[in-house]
């Protein structure tokens, strides 16, 4: 068993967060895990990309470009920049979200959110779509998007955690009065890949 | 609860590098630990400091790393067990007591850890901590992964008794902060009978106890390579293989994830110095050719070299000593070799904007960078958006002349072109030289042109050397006039219909020296204020030096709070009695931002969660010399240009205490602001001011990010429009 995850988005948006709970959930289920990720400056709302493996004896938590599972993108742009990373026909899981990049490069024709999803299409059919910004207002809450995520993540076919393991990790991470809403976000996150149709 | 009180040997745990070693300390049973925070070491103290109640030792974040050292080896000269942890840097400030430290030796186990920065994550350099171990002759272990990084500071602590010699652990960041699950072992007690020796010589470094403690160690240096040779962290693995791999800290584990392990011979070196050279020998009878991988500096391969060993080094594989590997770097050298296969080509997306590191919304040095970029503004029009419709004019001519006559305006409109010009305040002006009754100064203050009107002949010479074509004549008084920015409120860029006008300043018309701290980051464009960034206070003092030899300009420095009891107290005392004219920025935001969130002594807590009397920098800064001391509040912009440009009129060293919490420490914020229909979208609060809450659509609309404003109000008091405002709480 070899599963190698990247998570990807903006400083801020709970990336390394959720790349823990996973982590927490793999070694629930006796899974060696290892994880690299950059703290200090990348943090300031620059780019975050977090390595994760699970598997058996691991050498080192960084993948390799061309060898990711599954890329579990929290923003588009981010997503597109590390879409290199992703396997041929391996799995994204994206927050169509698109948060502007604050520097003003005019000198660049930039892409339009549609634009962006379409270069991930044509890297992978598997593109699981979560839109983060409808999830967040129906469950009132801007800071639950990363468990919709783990939610999708949880209900991807051969998924070798079980869903448990990663609701027990959410609760050990999370404070308790934000878990009710995260578990709510997670089941959104689970039936957004199970029945797509319906969210 | 903490993460390294867990009282179950034997199990998993996920850690990074940083609180694996904390959990080494504890299961040493420290009782002492310091440290300054400095990016990839921060989370040791951190860690350590939300134990240190419960497991009973002392925590401390020290205000510099030398500071933290001594405090460690105090408390190791007295038989207890200290660690002390900072970055490759630090370990520059902390050098002048290790260096001498290696002589005295310690009686109780102490760790110095280092952690190493490869591709300068968050550093100004790439220093190789191995060779600082060289030069002090203090023994190193190199960690590769979390779990050597607990076992080695565990092991780390017997070693140190052993030899009554610290022992330098190294970590680089992709351990400091990968995470692993990582097996713990015991909380063990020790109950040691505390107690400093009075009697002991070798404390006191003097020449001739000294050279008896050189010889000492030189001695200790013998015994510490033999443990190195049967050290449990240099291990081979014999795989009766002909090509026999070499390596230490990450670069070895990327070479096991590339390569088919079965194919070769191991010897992972963790115990790096002194150099376990006999293991190495035996290892290259073993095997016909050594390949090293080491990230940064050829350590081992030197040594080999030296023992007259042939080595496959960096040169062969490629791989220099600038930034860090990765496993694609490290697949594709050894592939160059033909020992491994080479990925297939992924294509990287091109041209898509970069999205760098920012400072926070709600920020309070942008707040700072943004007046002090203020300090000498003109006016500039946007000639896309501008549609010469002559407000402009009329509004200054009634503003300035109480007259409709738009002639008599400081705005000229050049109808054959259609541009429209007005003083650019030229930091070289020409007018003010060319001027033969000199009649034009330039403000010292403002840097708007002043026309004096008692010797002001309208003889136009200054109109015929503006670059800009922006001097108008007053036809009745027969006097030049030139736009003076209304004191800084201009009416002309209120009333503009279009907001093509906007009231500018720059960053490049006055020096800036600074250093290391978030606000490092207004480097960066838009504000592109700090223009130095050399090590910790630096700023200062290189402001000194410019002054002293000869520069003219006025010279700001920045620094903050934590920065400032760090090494900027002695820089301020030296400007100010050796009377360096300089103005000191002190951003005073009570805590140290960069590195998360660690206590400065203004914040009024300790590391362990205690109150402490908040050190009051006006009172230090009053006390080293400075008499003139403005304490200003950043988001108060207006306050804060004025607190500036008074500066420009000092003729000795000044200090202005930008003072304002960071807003990450609030727990409430004001409500979010939001853009109204008055907006014009001209660019003040995004190109200018740069908030990352505030962006630019695609359609040239301005917009706020309600999710990431923090309500701090400051665009709103910038927008020259009234176009910002709170936003209405929902009913």
């Amino acid at each position: 068993m070899k599963l190698d995850l990247i998570f990807t988005g903006v400083g801020g948006q709970g990336i390394v967060v959720l790349s823990d709970i996973v982590c927490e959930a793999a070694i629930l289920d006796g899974f060696d895990v290892a994880k690299a990720e950059i703290h200090g400056m990348a943090q300031r709302g620059g780019s975050i990309i977090a390595h994760t493996k699970i598997s058996e004896n691991i050498q080192t938590p960084l993948i390799e470009t061309g060898k990711a599972d599954i890329i579990i993108g929290f923003e588009i742009l981010e997503t597109t920049r590390t879409i290199h990373m992703l396997k041929p026909n391996g799995t994204v899981i994206v927050n169509t979200k698109y948060i502007p990049p604050n520097n003003q490069q005019k000198n660049l024709q930039q892409k339009t959110p549609q634009q962006l999803l379409d270069i991930i299409k044509t890297k992978t059919p598997t593109v699981h779509e979560i839109n983060g910004t409808a999830i967040a207002t129906q469950l009132g809450n801007n800071l639950i998007i990363n468990t919709t995520l783990l939610g999708a993540l949880s209900a991807l076919p051969k998924m070798p955690i079980k869903q448990e393991s990663f609701k027990q990790a959410m609760a050990n991470k999370l404070k308790e009065k934000y878990l009710k809403i995260n578990l709510q976000s997670f089941e959104l996150g689970r039936q957004n890949v199970l029945k797509p149709k319906t969210i | 609860m903490s993460k390294i009180t867990i009282n179950k040997p034997d199990s998993f745990v996920l850690y990074n590098g940083d609180e694996a070693v904390a959990r080494g300390a504890v299961e040493a049973d420290i009782k002492v630990a310091a440290a300054y925070p400095g990016t990839p070491s921060t989370e040791i103290l951190e860690t350590l400091s939300k134990a240190a109640k419960t497991l009973g030792f002392y925590a401390e974040w020290s205000v510099n790393e030398i500071i933290s050292t001594t405090v460690a080896a105090g408390a190791a000269m007295t038989g207890a067990r200290a660690i002390v942890s900072m970055k490759h840097v630090g370990l520059n400030v902390a050098s002048d007591a290790i260096m001498t430290l290696a002589y005295t030796g310690i009686e109780g186990g102490l760790v110095i850890v280092v952690c190493d920065d490869p591709k300068l994550h968050s550093s100004q350099n790439e220093q190789d901590t191995r060779y600082f171990a060289v030069h002090s002759k203090l023994p190193l272990l190199d960690a590769g992964n979390p779990q050597e990084a607990l076992n080695m500071t565990r092991e780390a602590f017997n070693i140190s008794e052993q030899l009554k010699l610290p022992i330098i652990l190294r970590l680089t960041t992709r351990v400091a902060h990968g995470k692993a699950k990582v097996q713990i072992g015991q909380l063990q007690k020790l109950y040691r009978n505390i107690a400093f020796d009075k009697n002991g010589s070798r404390w006191v470094m003097i020449p001739s106890n000294a050279i008896r403690q050189h010889k000492i160690l030189e001695e200790k240096i013998v015994q510490a390579k033999q443990i190195a040779e049967n050290s449990q962290f240099n291990q081979i693995e014999d795989n009766n293989a002909d090509i026999g791999i070499i390596g230490s800290g990450v670069g070895y584990y990327y070479a096991r994830s590339v390569l088919d392990t079965s194919k070769f011979s191991w010897l992972k070196l963790g115990f790096v110095h002194p150099f376990p050279s006999n293991l190495v020998k035996i290892f290259a009878t073993k095997v016909k050719q050594i390949i090293v991988i080491e990230e940064l500096r050829p350590y081992i391969e030197e040594n080999l070299q030296r023992l007259k060993l042939d080595v496959t080094g960096k040169t062969q594989l490629e791989l220099g000593e600038i930034g860090e590997y990765t496993p694609d770097s490290v697949r594709e050298a050894f592939a160059k070799l033909n020992l491994t296969k080479t990925n297939p080509p992924t294509a990287i997306i091109k041209d898509l904007p970069s999205r760098p590191p920012n400072l926070c919304p709600g920020c309070t040095h942008r707040a700072f960078y943004y007046a002090l970029n203020s300090t000498y503004q003109h006016i500039e029009c946007d000639n896309n958006k501008c549609i010469k419709c002559g407000t402009c004019a009329q509004t200054c001519a009634l503003e300035k002349e109480k007259t409709t006559d738009k002639n008599k305006s400081r705005i000229k409109i050049h109808n054959k072109t259609t541009t429209i010009t007005v003083c650019k305040a030229c930091i070289n002006p020409t007018c003010t030289t060319s001027c033969p009754q000199n009649a034009l100064t330039k403000s010292t203050q403002t840097g708007t042109i002043h026309v004096d009107e008692n010797k002001c002949i309208g003889c136009k010479t200054c109109l015929q050397n503006c670059p800009h074509n922006a001097i108008n004549i007053d036809t009745d008084k027969n006097k030049a006039i030139i736009c003076d920015t209304c004191q800084g409120n201009p009416q002309c860029v209120k009333k503009c219909p279009k907001h093509a006008l906007t009231l500018v300043g720059r960053s490049n018309d006055k020096i800036v020296t600074g250093d290391i701290g978030c606000y490092s980051l207004g480097v960066l464009p838009p504000l592109n204020t700090m223009q130095t960034c050399l090590c910790m206070g630096g700023g200062i003092s290189q402001a000194a030096g410019m002054i002293h030899a000869g520069v003219k300009d006025k010279i700001f420095t920045v620094l903050g709070d934590s920065t400032f009891f760090h090494a900027g107290i002695s820089a301020l005392l030296n400007i100010s009695y050796n009377k360096a004219n300089i103005c000191v920025i002190i951003l005073d935001n009570r805590i140290t931002a960069m590195t998360g969130h660690q206590p400065t002594p203004a914040s009024g807590k300790t590391a362990m969660g205690e109150n402490a009397k908040i050190v009051n920098i006006h009172e230090i800064t009053k006390s080293v010399g400075i008499d003139k001391i403005i304490t200003v509040d950043p988001y108060n912009i207006k306050d804060t240009i004025n607190a500036i440009q008074k500066t420009l009129t000092y003729n000795e060293p000044c200090v202005i205490i930008s003072q304002r919490p960071c807003p990450l420490l609030l727990t409430q914020h004001n409500p979010p602001r939001e853009i109204t229909n008055k907006c014009g979208n001209c660019g003040v609060c995004t190109t200018n001011f740069g908030c990352p809450a505030i962006t630019q659509t695609q359609n040239n609309k301005t917009e706020i990010d309600q999710t990431l404003c923090n309500g701090c109000g400051v665009c709103e008091t910038i927008c020259p429009h009234q176009a910002i405002t709170r936003r209405k709480q929902q009913q």
